[in-house]
């Protein structure tokens, strides 16, 4: 039985939202498309399952560059222009940090937020403000450029603060405006979404995320973000684009520097144009190209020159009780013994006790998520790799549960109420939990740190020079953009345009 | 570079590109980068895993423990005591698969000579497979499994330490593995089982389950016979609030596993116990016996017969399906494989894109994903067709 077309014009290794984008944008051009999803459904770690009769998000927190209906960001707008009908619901606060002398929640909107951390330190609003407002300038700029790039004249003279800080580290930004300690720690909870201490995260990178999640707020979709994949998964289908689930891709087959198809674990040999694969790298280039031989020196001496970021791990709970009965107020809540971000990085690294948390009570922003009477509540960490790759088989469900453990306590501490007296269901999700289900190397999700070392401007300056193989894109959190559930969809969209582009390239050389 | 001039600074841009290049450059050339986090999945879930059958022994008069070994002589995949074994079977052109829970203990598992083992009881002639296993399978017998489903096991941040098992039949079995993993010390909990049974003659694994109560004072079992039996001094009658209650510490989970009356039986007693939800947890029952007895089934269709489209990447074929029959069914008849877990509706590995056609769903244990109804998917081993249909499954 045949179940492929002999040939398509691109192959898209990977179902989550970073493939399902490439795919949404090639076939509204026309393009002949086939993903391949190793899972029985689409999303990646962007889905839900079901416990106990209850449906329970998997891994979003908040989705940013979504925007409100009437000012959509880019993520938002690319979910529009595509035709996906996603019903989002608005965050309804940026965070509640709970950090030392700290006990603050803080909203979005550049100016509310500045005036909320001047309630707390007062004296700070300009600066604060002024810093903002530089980080949406950069913002601004990483998004044009994006889509236009421009020569380094012209750059300077359109977007001088990307251009003047582009070489300085979120510290060495911060330093410059002087401001006291309790201001500083109050613009630091995000961090953990980019994952770098601060004197080794580009500016760029907080300017990015500060502008974005300060400035729009977070999304996020009502019926969880299984609703998001799903409907961009139905969508391409619609489109034409080929979907088939529970399809692992053990080989992309190469000849002579060029892509030209795959091998799945079924056997089946499939050809294409073009491949783009949501696969690592690392995985790609370490056992996916067949021959092994066509792999250049380059190419592993990139990745292994290149530092994996964060993983995950979350402990969610459905509770058998209203969060207010449980002294849980908020959305989102930042907790930490320090905001000295560069020390909690260091944390990060080892398998616990973490010092810095990421809870989650989806209730406040999708109120009937749970059953009346019922409320979710996760502490997630994002650990670096490097800890969790020590874990040997035996000792993993003990390590599991240990670090469960220090979770729920925590934040039964703080909130003064024993979680553990009313855990209607309980679901650990651990790093290998994420390499079980999504195939992402080492469970990372984060894709590559972004470093001084391994800056994004760097990535799109040596972008070209980085094809190792004719004809492979890859498209995921290990791409230019980096990790998060915004950002995927933007490498995915960026890894189509490079084919697009390709193919224009190719029939204007042909003419 | 001060960095107080840094607004006045243009050469960032090329200075990181330099660094990231030069990281680059002094980097290892060699092949070396490894998974250990992916191997770990890897070793709790491997996927299906090829089994010989190297031990079958009387478990009772009616029901027979199958022992299954690695055909490479590797250990077999942690799990926790309470999951289950998904097992498939060709017989004749049929591809059927079932999940049986696993009657054996993780540590073994795990020993030097590793080993799983379910526990099956012969049919009153309705159980296809529960007889194939009893009658035909034989010692050297291949097949292939997929174990460590299913989420009746002990949470230990959920769970109370003192466990009351209920369990009628041959849901005994994952008491069993439960109860072989308290034994051994490696499941620390109190474990109660209070074991239904209709005679003496029909108690599963007796011999076992009564040598491991001997052994170990955090493990406890308790007979109960419904039928009237000379010379039984045990307890009596069914599993009713009262004798739970005296069995009950002052926190107790509960699990649940037996046959589906049992479990309409113990729904009202348990309710009567008067403990948090939290506290009980009942194991999935498996496929409905009659769909056509649940509310919102249109009886009138119960003797139908229909054709289902069954499409696979590019390909279509149909086959024959009944109205009372479950489309997992209809493909497992047909010799179609698509991948099943609890069978129940719950687990969502049989999760199927329907594209045209009116089903029913069992609405028993539906644990399908909102937006995943809202665009016609469904568990396809809790759904019935009601028309002809047309369906999307994954190649296998």
């Amino acid at each position: 039985m045949k179940f492929y077309k002999d040939h398509y014009d691109v192959i898209v290794i990977g179902g989550a939202l970073a493939g399902l984008s490439s795919a949404l944008m090639l076939a509204d051009k026309g393009l002949d498309v086939l993903v391949l999803e190793r899972h029985n459904l689409p999303g990646g770690i962007a889905t839900s399952f079901v416990r106990g009769g209850i449906e329970i998000e998997a891994a979003l927190h908040e989705m940013m560059s979504i925007g409100p209906g009437d000012n959509r960001l880019k993520v938002g707008k690319f979910f529009d222009d595509m035709g996906l009908d996603i019903e989002w619901l608005q965050v309804p606060e940026c965070y509640h940090a709970s950090l030392p002398g700290l006990e603050v929640t803080l909203h979005p909107g550049l100016e509310t937020f500045s005036r909320e951390i001047d309630e707390q330190v007062p004296g700070t609003y300009d600066k604060v403000l002024k810093l903002l407002k530089l980080c949406d300038t950069v913002f601004n700029s990483v998004n044009e450029l994006s889509i236009h790039p421009m020569s380094k004249p012209q750059m300077l003279m359109k977007h001088e603060a990307f251009v003047k800080t582009a070489g300085y580290s979120t510290k060495e930004v911060l330093d410059t405006f002087d401001l006291p300690q309790k201001a500083l720690d109050l613009l630091a909870p995000y961090w953990i979404y980019v994952g770098s201490g601060f004197s080794d995260l580009p500016f760029t990178i907080y300017s990015v995320l500060m502008a974005d999640y300060v400035g729009y707020g977070s999304m996020i979709p009502r019926k969880l973000s299984h609703e998001m994949s799903l409907k961009m998964a139905e969508r391409a289908e619609e489109l034409g684009v080929q979907i088939e689930y529970r399809q692992h891709v053990d080989k992309i087959l190469v000849k002579n520097g060029r892509a030209y198809g795959v091998r799945t674990a079924r056997g089946d040999e499939i050809y294409s144009d073009y491949v783009i694969s949501a696969a690592y790298p690392n995985k790609v280039y370490t056992s996916m190209i067949e021959p092994l031989s066509e792999v250049p020196e380059e190419a592993t001496k990139m990745v292994n020159g290149r530092r994996l970021s964060l993983t995950a791990f979350s402990v969610i709970l459905i509770l058998d009780k209203p969060a207010e009965e449980l002294n849980i107020k908020d959305y989102s809540i930042f907790r930490g013994d320090t905001m000295d971000t560069d020390a909690l990085y260091e944390n990060l690294a080892g398998l616990g006790p973490y010092r810095y948390l990421t809870c989650i009570c989806h209730n406040y922003g999708n109120p009937g998520v749970t059953p009346e009477g019922t409320c979710s509540f996760s502490v997630t960490v994002l650990p670096r790799v490097d800890g969790w790759k020590t874990v040997k088989a035996e000792d993993y469900d003990r390590v599991k549960h240990e670090v469960a453990k220090q979770l729920i306590d925590d934040m039964s501490e703080y909130f003064g109420v024993n979680l553990l007296d009313h855990v209607l269901e309980c679901v650990i999700e651990t790093p290998m939990t994420i390499a079980h289900y999504t195939g992402a190397w080492n469970g990372c999700i984060y894709g590559y740190a972004h470093t001084m070392e391994d800056h994004i401007v760097a990535r799109l300056q040596t972008a070209e020079e980085e094809k190792f193989i004719d004809r492979l894109e890859f498209a995921g959190a290990h791409a230019i953009s980096g990790d998060g559930m915004g950002p995927a969809v933007t490498n995915g969209r960026k890894a189509a345009k490079n084919v697009l582009d390709d193919i224009a390239a190719r029939k204007e050389a042909d003419r | 570079m001060k960095v107080k001039n840094f607004l006045t600074d243009v050469g960032g841009a090329s200075r990181v590109t330099k660094a990231r290049l030069k990281a680059f450059h002094s980097a290892s050339p060699a092949l070396t980068d490894v998974d250990p986090i992916g191997n770990v999945s890897r070793e709790w879930h491997p996927g299906p895993i090829e089994l010989v059958v190297t031990k079958i022994t009387p478990a009772c008069k009616t029901a027979k423990t199958i022992r299954f070994e690695r055909t490479d002589g590797k250990k077999l995949p942690f799990f926790y005591a309470g999951q289950y074994i998904v097992l498939d079977f060709r017989i004749g052109k049929s591809l059927i698969s079932r999940p049986y829970s696993i009657s054996s203990a993780p540590y073994q598992a795990r020993a030097e000579k590793p080993f799983v083992e379910i526990t099956v009881r012969k049919s009153k002639g309705d159980g296809f497979i529960c007889d194939y296993v009893n009658d035909e399978l034989k010692v050297g017998d291949i097949l292939t499994g997929t174990m460590g489903l299913g989420q009746f096991y002990y949470e230990p941040l959920r769970d109370a330490k003192h466990v009351v098992a209920l369990a009628g039949g041959v849901g005994i079995t994952p008491f069993a593995s439960m109860a072989k993993e308290v034994v051994n010390g490696t499941l620390d909990i109190d474990l109660t089982i209070l074991y239904g049974s209709a005679s003496s003659d029909d108690i599963v694994m007796k011999e076992e389950l009564d040598a491991l109560e001997g052994a170990c004072d955090k493990l406890h079992i308790v007979h109960v016979l419904s039928g009237d039996e000379p010379g039984w001094t045990g307890e009596k009658g069914f599993l009713t609030a009262e004798l739970i209650r005296k069995y009950s510490a002052e926190d107790t989970t509960y699990f649940i596993c037996g046959p589906q009356v049992m479990y309409t039986f113990l729904r009202k007693e348990v309710a009567k116990l008067d403990v948090p939800a939290r506290r009980v947890r009942f194991e999935v029952f498996g496929q409905a016996k009659d769909i056509a007895m649940y509310e919102g089934f249109p009886t009138e269709l119960r003797h139908e017969s229909f054709t289902i489209t069954v499409v696979r990447g590019i390909s279509e074929v149909e086959i024959p399906a009944k109205a009372t029959e479950s489309i997992v069914v209809a493909l497992e008849r047909a010799g179609i494989r698509i991948e099943t877990g609890c069978r129940s509706g719950e687990c969502g590995f049989c999760r199927t894109k329907v594209i045209s056609g009116d089903y029913f769903v069992c609405p028993e244990g539906d644990g399908r994903r909102a937006a995943d109804k809202e665009f016609n998917y469904v568990h396809a081993c809790a759904a019935y067709p009601l028309s002809d249909m047309k369906i999307k499954i994954p190649i296998m």
